[in-house]
């Protein structure tokens, strides 16, 4: 069974969302609403942070990207956190998720844009 | 050919799982207390319906057990209901109700070992199944299929028709022991009941758990207010302190007390009584204290006034209800009063004197004459228990009690009082006999409830224990279970319910089929729990439990387990034991809506599971975490299989002592995953992901990848059978392949499906392909007659 939680923290005009466990196409459209119900219309940007997250597979990146114009649309920022050493880091490059989402190697640096 | 063996596989499946369904739902329905007639019919349905014979029947054996009546059927003439067939080996419903299993039988004709029932010879049944109901040593009945043409009846056709027959035995048996467990507990109450006698009963803590109506009637409060707190609440409250102290002090030591207090009554006035708690041991173990109250405010009365003056006590002593008497300095009698002349029937001529065997039971004689003298010698107060002969010719039980008297600071003998304690010793003995019986019960009723052995379960090793409490001891409401569900996973139990006892048993049984039906029904532990929870807290009765309910996938090693109240299972690896942590929640039972959380782990390659009850861990000298490492030290030291594992940390936790509580233990082991090469063929359904991935992921593992690589070989083969899992347009494309292997450190991994490559199928799947040919080496697509292959390579580092 796949399953993922999100965490949803408010620090200022921004949201953070920390995702953990896995995401795949089983899930990822729960993932998505969950992700979108946890942004209100004052928020300045969402920052998900991927530190805890073991697993993400396409339709998982599709929610980033999805994620990302509908942010756009509503002016909203949105940010991405993954340690240097995470395995997905490579894939997220690949299918260049940075070009709508900047990824950050903390948090810390994530609130700091 | 492969195609057609496929559909095969897929129908057996499917049967299997429509099968499995209506015995959950029997077995929901028998859960939800369907009376035991109507679910005989409803079994004789489920039967027809899913093996759609000639005939189907019920057979009950009869009292005499020679004999089996037909309770119900479907498809016989009129005239067989009801009929009796003879039980014996010779022939089919008698071999069967002998047999351990379900009796499968191709052709009469060809059946050596035995013949077919009268019923079935004229009715000229070719071929039959049956199955016993009731366990081994217990049978009830015989459930029977037959066919008037020859029919092959499959494995799983007589599996099937089994648990049938088990889902009637269970409610057979409850049916029965619920009329045993009102029995018993009427009995009890009855009993208490009906005593003159006030009675309490406490739990070990002291908190009252039990007063009977004497009590209740004495003091006039309810029963909501007696019980808890303590049966001191009642105490004047200048005696009050005192009381406390005594009982605590006893209790402390676990003695035998005995005090005078005095009682408020329900009318406000205040009534000397003699109160005495016996602490309840059973088998070493304090369970708590049984109390009596007995109205002593006349002999009281009668103390004091022979404090004041001699005279008018014998005034006083002749009228009063209690049995009197008085010694001179020697011993001997000088005086009893009216009383004690009514109930024994003597004179006072015959009492007088030397008298103190007079009317005392043989048996007790000579215990009553030493202790006597020897407290005479030393001037102190003297009591006993004893039989006494009364008016009518039987012997009767009294308490008897003289201290010393002193005249003028010179000892002048003793004055003593008596009363019948008769209806209170006899209630004790019998309380005692209804201890032991109920606990016979329970410990017949647990035995039948645990299954007889284990299910034999391809790809997992799997031993169990079964320790009961001492003898004597309060049987518990432990249980442990293990069944294969639809999906291939395995649902492991243990559990533990709360108190002891026949009504533990009883709720022990009902959640045990109660996980059974949800466990084959829900996916998720939590659910499972969920739905556990509001069955039992819509019960009449209460019942709380701890349980750990966990899934284990044997392919991928993945456990997703939730634990309500229940200790931890322990992981057993190579480098030692750790327990898994998180999923807790409250017991069930304990709230509705209960919330139940669950949490996921990934078993490592070789790894053993451990479940158990905490009268493993139960020791109320050492803290709950000191007796967990302990566990897990003795676990990690254990060599050899699982059985050897089990015995082993059986006697290095529990050592000689016996075990205070049940203590049930159920240990499994998925088969090791060859590191070579592996092959999967899964249903086309995402769900079938995260297995691949956990497969994959020990595969991988075992070979020496290195966590990014497993990372991205993982997630590119899911991504290939994502793709796979998107092509699937009908039912018999309804799975997919997954081979990986090694070729001079080069992973290579094929995926194959039965659906024609698509490419750029959403956007996403466009990722996918990105994916896949950015974390491989080499991707290579082919379309094969019937169905697409994908097979990538990556060399790995090391």
């Amino acid at each position: 069974m796949t399953s993922a939680e999100v965490a949803i923290e408010r620090r200022g005009g921004t949201i953070v969302a920390r995702l953990s466990g896995e995401v795949d196409m089983t899930n990822a459209t729960r993932v998505r609403e969950e992700l979108l119900v946890s942004v209100p219309n004052d928020a300045l940007a969402l920052v998900i942070d991927l530190d805890g997250c073991r697993y993400l597979d396409s339709a998982a990146i599709e929610v980033v990207f999805d994620l990302a114009r509908r942010l756009g649309r509503r002016r909203q920022g949105l940010r991405l956190v993954v340690p240097p050493t995470s395995p997905l880091r490579r894939v997220l490059t690949l299918t260049e998720v940075d070009s709508v989402a900047p990824i950050h190697e903390t948090l810390d640096a994530a609130l700091a844009q | 050919m492969l195609r057609r063996r496929a559909h095969r596989y897929r129908d057996e499946v499917a049967t299997r799982a429509r099968q499995q369904a209506a015995v959950a739902e029997l077995g929901q329905r028998a859960l939800a207390g369907l009376e035991l007639e109507e679910l005989i019919e409803d079994a004789v349905q489920v039967v027809v319906r899913e093996l759609g014979s000639d005939y189907v029947s019920v057979l009950e054996l009869t009292g005499d057990g020679r004999g089996m009546h037909v309770r119900a059927g479907h498809g016989f003439p009129d005239g067989v209901l009801g009929g009796v067939l003879p039980a014996t080996g010779e022939q089919l419903p008698g071999y069967a109700l002998k047999s351990d299993g379900p009796v499968v039988i191709e052709d009469f004709a060809s059946e050596a070992r035995f013949g077919p029932s009268p019923l079935q010879h004229d009715l000229q049944i070719v071929s039959a199944l049956a199955a016993p109901i009731g366990a081994r040593g217990r049978r009830l009945g015989v459930l029977g299929v037959n066919s008037r043409t020859p029919h092959h009846y499959s494995r799983d056709d007589a599996n099937f028709l089994q648990a049938i027959a088990n889902v009637l035995g269970a409610a057979s048996e409850r049916a029965r022991t619920d009329e045993v467990v009102r029995d018993s507990e009427a009995r009890f109450r009855e009993l208490a009941d009906t005593t003159p006698a006030l009675m309490w009963m406490t739990d070990s803590e002291g908190h009252v758990t039990f007063v009977n109506e004497g009590w209740l009637r004495f003091t006039g409060r309810t029963l909501e207010q007696e019980l808890g707190a303590t049966w001191a609440v009642g105490a004047h409250p200048d005696d009050l302190h005192d009381l406390l102290v005594h009982w605590r002090g006893a209790s402390a030591r676990r003695t035998e007390f005995r005090v005078e207090y005095r009682l408020l009554r329900h009318d406000g006035s205040e009534r000397w009584v003699l109160a005495e708690g016996l602490p309840r041991y059973e088998d070493g173990e304090f369970v708590g204290y049984v109390g009596t109250a007995t109205d002593i405010h006349e002999r009281k009365l009668m103390e004091d006034a022979l404090r004041e003056s001699e005279a008018s006590f014998r005034d006083l002593a002749d009228t009063a209800p209690v049995m009197i008497w008085t010694t001179d300095e020697r011993g001997l009698v000088t005086f009893v009063n009216e009383g004690w002349l009514r109930y024994t029937g003597t004179t006072l001529e015959e009492e007088l004197g030397p008298s103190w065997s007079l009317g005392v039971h043989p048996e007790d004689a000579p215990g009553v004459i030493s202790s006597w003298n020897e407290k005479l010698a030393a001037r102190q107060p003297w009591e006993l228990e004893y039989r006494l002969r009364s008016r009518s010719g039987d012997y009767r039980w009294i308490v008897d009690r003289g201290v010393p008297r002193y005249e003028a600071g010179r000892f002048s003998g003793y004055v003593g009082t008596a009363i019948d304690i008769h209806e209170r010793k006899t209630v004790e003995a019998r309380l005692r006999e209804v201890y032991e019986r109920e606990h016979t019960i329970a410990e017949t009723l647990q035995r039948s409830l645990l299954p007889e052995r284990l299910p034999r379960i391809d790809g997992l090793e799997i031993a169990a224990r079964y320790l009961p409490a001492g003898r004597g001891a309060a049987v518990g409401g432990d249980w442990y279970d293990a069944l294969e569900r639809a999906d291939g996973r395995i649902a492991l139990v243990v559990g533990d319910v709360v108190g002891h006892g026949l009504r533990a048993a009883a709720t022990m049984g009902q959640l045990r089929n109660a996980f059974r039906a949800y466990g084959l029904t829900e996916a998720s532990p939590s659910q499972v729990m969920a739905r556990v929870n509001r069955l039992v807290m819509s019960g009449e009765e209460e019942a709380m439990a701890t349980v750990l309910y966990l899934v284990l996938d044997r392919e991928t090693g993945e456990v997703t387990f939730a634990s309500a109240g229940h200790p931890p299972p322990l992981v057993l690896t190579a480098d030692g034991a750790h327990f898994l942590e998180g999923g807790r929640s409250v017991p069930v039972g304990a709230a509705e809506p209960g919330v139940f959380r669950e949490a996921t782990a990934d078993l490592p390659p070789g790894a053993s599971l451990l479940l158990y009850t905490d009268g493993l861990v139960e020791r109320r000298d050492t803290p709950l975490e000191d007796r967990l490492d302990d566990l897990a030290e003795a676990a990690g030291q254990a060599e050899g299989g699982l059985e050897a594992l089990c015995d082993s940390v059986l006697e290095r936790v529990l050592g000689q002592r016996v075990p205070s509580d049940d203590v049930a233990l159920l240990a499994v082991c998925p088969r090791a995953v060859a590191s070579e090469a592996m092959r999967l063929s899964l249903p086309a359904e995402p769900e079938s992901l995260s297995g691949l991935r956990r497969r994959l992921g020990r595969f991988l593992h075992a070979a020496g990848a290195t966590e990014m690589e497993a990372y991205e070989i993982t997630l590119t083969v899911c991504e290939a059978a994502g793709n796979a899992i998107e092509h699937a347009y009908g039912p018999g494309d309804a799975s997919f392949e997954v081979e990986a292997s090694f070729e001079n450190g080069t992973l290579v991994a094929v995926v194959r499906d039965r659906g024609s490559w698509r490419e750029r199928r959403g956007t996403h799947r466009g990722r996918g392909l990105q994916i896949i040919q950015g974390l491989m080496d080499d991707v290579e697509v082919s379309t094969e007659s019937d169905g697409t292959v994908i097979r990538m390579r990556r060399r790995l580092a090391a």
